[in-house]
């Protein structure tokens, strides 16, 4: 055990945790930042995605220790009134279904954005496709970001 | 025009229609919207992990727990001799212990519950359990268990006509084989429950369930209390699509056992890789087929017999294989049909409900012979197709008489917005050009029929509170899982009493607001619950409209309506606003709440003829799937997928839209890339994300159209807008027969005995090469 102190959506948090624990139990148990999800557990799904000092990264696979001083942005502090341009095109677009993993696309989704303002659909595509949807509302995602991207 | 004019000389808001915004999105977008998982654990809750058989069927010579017992934070451990009522949890047969006695029967078969103080505490635990299994004989294959003798239920044939004297009038007569792999769910949210006790001996339960009343049964049976003792809720679920029909409710009686038991709160998440090794998936089925058709492409006898992989336990397997025999004409009219299908017992996990039930799997049969006999005779799949069309007054194989058929007006719909002969010669021009790329295309009919095919089972219930200060709460046993049905209650609710939708809140899914529910499942949860909830609404309102004719002084045949929020009366508007409304009734000591019940007319079945009236109503569609294929690496994309769909009168084309094309890539993915995997011994291969694959933003086709055909829907839907739910993944049939198409562009002796999917890449790449 060890103590690690966290900037968490610009709240620095004490978080006593093991080395290897990844940054989503941290979030999820210690924080109370329940909306980063868990899916898979080895980087695969997307849902856990979160950033570090704006970089998209999976949390659930991301260990504590090697956080440091990198700024964590979830999903509850994407934006503070809830507005960010992804949200707002996700809401124009009625694009979640279950939800479950929307969180995660918006995530990469902002991450990507940020790097590239005005991007094809093919970059959309390359930006997006590691985060899984079961419920396939990968189009709307694909028009959502190029909606948003209007709109930064 | 006309109704915007109406709406601004009364005044009010014209934004007074009923809400088509997914009302969950804007806490979705945010991060806010609440899973099991996401309620906060209260002081003491122990978490649990779940010991499992690590082989697929064996006798138990000896369990031995002292030393998980002994590690740190370790509480308890329960086996199934601490069950005080039923240790069964089967939902049709009462085959499936929650707990393993002295044998298991699958892989992942749960022996033992672990609850520490910790999640982490409890997995450790489970390497300190030693079990030694004496190992028994495995089955996975559900030919070789029906050779055994290995069957859950007797088997059910569906006749129609005689196949037997009618196969000499056939000018073609083929047979052949069609296998269908399984599907695992990945709903992204794994399954789980939390509990906790509530005083006198009550649990309650908060279950990530699609059926809330066979959580509430089965743990009131295991924990041998009356049903009124457990309540079971359901806020939402992060993805069902049948996986948590009945496969929920272990872990929902686990949590329940562990809080009976300790008197503590117990929380049941699953890793996902004890999810995909422990619960069930779409049932398997390895087929036979024969079919006969004249020399004018009608198909004048069929036979199939299916042999449905369901597991080790019945589960729903009966009732999927139910399914199976239903669709197994799909929306054709064959006047000789004989179909069989085998509810065989393996030693994979029990297999379930998935989007479709069974259906898929009996369609995927009958277009495997349709391919097979185009190919043979030198015609295109779609010829035969076209030839043999449900029309209304055919019947099908069950005896239901066809009605509003829409099988020949959404092919010719399609046909004339994408001439099939048109796209067949840009299809053989492409090909002819190219070495390395080809094309294929296929046509999808599809016909799916809504309602349960357990006839019982089709009812709900709705509970409206209407408040005095005009707001309402509405309950029903509708669960939301992202098909957007608590939307649409809103629409039903708003549009009853013709109020602003935002009035109107949709409760958690509650077994003591809203008892002995069918599960949201068969496509049928809006119209079921949608019916209930609009009988409710208007039992209140014609004590409204009675409450606004004594305020008025209006005598008892005044025509009281709302329209928008304001009272009309005898087609004049009055000064009275809802609110005032609401407060008027309530003054006058009139009941604001009602429950309304409702339970589909007309259908019926008998399963001793096996003929009946199974469904309300049918959905029919045809789809058209493009697809390139790359024979140099057996890759492949999927140009266009255009469909013409069926959805009566839409009540919210939004989500329909959002369901068909959801289906459609779910579809999609169990005909090519989502190969699930067993050995021999029963262990699952493909038994996490990085080896199972399920269609990502790549997947997609890169031109998806849904065109709505204009309908006049069907009374028995909800506002005459027909289910969506499931009938949109068969579609995803095509893409395997546009797959079929575009190898044998490149090696035309491609022709297998058996068709076999998912055509992942892999397979595609040996079908180009192998006897070319």
């Amino acid at each position: 055990m060890a103590t690690f102190k966290l900037n968490i959506n610009g709240k620095i948090r004490e978080i006593e945790a093991d080395e290897d624990m990844p940054i989503l139990w941290a979030l999820r148990d210690q924080c109370d930042l329940v909306g980063t999800k868990y899916g898979c557990g080895i980087a695969q799904c997307g849902a856990c995605t979160i950033h570090l000092d704006g970089d998209a990264i999976r949390s659930c696979s991301y260990p504590i220790s090697r956080v440091g001083d990198k700024k964590i942005t979830t999903i509850e502090g994407l934006s503070e009134k809830g507005d960010h341009p992804l949200q707002e095109a996700w809401k124009a677009l009625d694009v979640p279904q279950c939800g479950y993993c929307q969180a995660g696309q918006i995530m990469t989704a902002a991450a990507f954005l940020k790097e590239n303002k005005n991007p094809s659909e093919q970059e959309v595509e390359d930006a997006m496709h590691a985060n899984i949807c079961r419920c396939g509302t990968y189009n709307r995602i694909k028009k959502a970001v190029l909606e948003a991207s209007k709109n930064l | 025009m006309k109704e915007e004019q109406k709406q601004s000389s009364l005044g009010v808001n014209p934004s007074f229609i009923p809400s088509k915004k997914n009302i969950d999105s804007h806490s979705h977008v945010r991060g806010e919207s609440v899973y099991v998982d996401d309620i906060p654990v209260r002081e003491g809750t122990l978490h649990a992990a779940i010991f499992s058989s690590p082989i697929a069927h064996g006798k138990i010579k000896s369990l031995n727990l002292e030393k998980a017992k002994a590690y740190p934070k370790v509480k308890f451990i329960l086996t199934h001799k601490d069950i005080p009522g039923e240790n069964e949890i089967g939902g049709i047969v009462q085959d499936e212990p929650l707990l393993a006695i002295d044998e298991v029967h699958f892989q992942g078969n749960p022996i033992a519950m672990v609850l520490a103080e910790t999640e982490l505490a409890a997995r450790e635990a489970l390497h300190l359990i030693e079990v030694e299994i004496e190992p028994l004989p495995i089955v996975v294959d559900p030919r070789e268990a029906f050779e055994k003798g290995m069957l859950h239920i007797p088997s059910r044939s569906f006749n129609l006509g005689n196949t037997k004297t009618n196969w000499e009038n056939c000018a073609y007569v083929f047979e052949g084989e069609a296998d269908t792999a399984g599907q695992e769910h990945l709903y992204l949210e794994t399954q789980g429950a939390y509990a906790y006790p509530v005083e006198n001996g009550h649990i309650y339960i908060a279950s990530s369930t699609q059926g809330p009343t066979a959580v509430q049964r089965t743990a009131a049976k295991v924990l041998g209390i009356p049903m009124h003792k457990i309540e079971v809720d359901v806020l939402r679920l992060g993805g069902g699509f049948g996986g948590k029909e009945d496969q929920a409710t272990a872990w929902g009686v686990f949590a329940a056992l562990g809080a009976q038991v300790t008197h503590k709160p117990v929380k049941v998440i699953l890793h996902r890789m004890d999810d995909m090794k422990m619960t069930g998936k779409r049932n398997p089925y390895r087929s036979n087929y024969k079919i006969g058709l004249d020399e004018n492409l009608k198909i004048i006898a069929y036979e199939a017999t299916y042999f449905q992989n369901a597991g080790a336990a019945t589960d729903l397997s009966p009732a999927i294989m139910e399914r199976t025999l239903f669709h197994g004409t799909n929306s054709y009219f064959i006047p000789n049909v004989h179909i069989t299908a085998h509810c065989c017992k393996t030693h994979l996990p029990p297999n379930t409900a998935f989007r479709g039930f069974g259906g898929p799997q009996g369609m995927f049969v009958i277009e495997a012979a349709i391919v097979k006999a185009a190919h043979e005779i030198g015609v295109d799949p779609f010829k035969i197709q076209e030839a043999n069309l449900l029309k209304n007054k055919d019947v099908f194989s069950y005896g239901q008489i066809v009605d509003q058929c829409e099988a020949k007006s959404t092919w010719e719909a399609l046909k004339i917005s994408h001439d099939f002969e048109k796209t067949k010669r840009e299809i053989l021009a492409f090909n002819a050009e190219n070495e390395q790329f080809k094309k294929g295309m296929a046509i999808m009919p599809i016909c799916f029929g809504i309602s349960f095919t357990n006839t019982p089972m089709n009812q709900a219930r709705a509970l409206v509170h209407v408040y005095q200060d005009g707001s309402i709460g509405v309950s029903t046993a509708a669960v939301e899982m992202g098909q957007g049905v608590n939307t649409k209650m809103v629409q039903v609710a708003a549009q009853a009493f013709s109020i602003n939708a935002d009035r109107i809140k949709i409760e958690s899914t509650n077994t003591t607001r809203v008892a002995n529910t069918s599960p949201s499942a068969a496509s049928s949860t809006a119209d079921l619950n949608g019916k209930a909830l609009w009988i409710a609404c208007n039992k209140i309102l014609a004590r409204f409209h009675q409450a606004a004719r004594e305020t008025l002084n209006l005598d008892k045949d005044a025509l009281i309506e709302i329209k928008e929020e304001q009272v009309f009366a005898n087609n004049k508007p009055t000064d009275i606003h809802w609110e005032a409304l609401v407060q008027i009734a309530f003054l006058k000591r009139m009941n604001l709440s009602e429950s309304g019940h409702y339970s589909t007319p007309k259908i019926h079945f008998d399963k001793a003829k096996e003929k009946g009236h199974p469904f309300a109503y049918h959905v029919y569609g045809t789809a058209l799937f493009e697809v390139t294929l790359d024979c140099l690496r057996g890759r492949y994309q999927f140009d266009a997928v255009k469909i013409v769909h069926d959805f009566g009168t839409s009540m919210n084309r939004i989500i329909d839209l959002g369901q068909t094309e959801g289906g459609l890539v779910q579809g999609i993915g169990w005909m090519t890339m989502e190969e699930l995997k067993y050995n021999e011994e029963g262990r699952l291969l493909s038994n996490a994300l990085s080896t199972y694959k399920i269609p990502d933003i790549y997947s997609v086709p890169k031109d998806i159209e849904v065109n709505f055909l204009n309908t006049d829907g069907n009374d028995m839907a909800i506002f005459k807008s027909k289910a969506v739910g499931e009938p949109p993944l068969l579609y995803g049939i095509g893409a395997y027969f546009a797959l079929v198409d575009a190898i044998r562009a490149f090696n035309p002796n491609f022709d297998p005995t058996c068709y076999f999917a998912p055509m992942t890449p892999e397979k595609a790449l040996m079908a180009l090469y192998n006897n070319k």
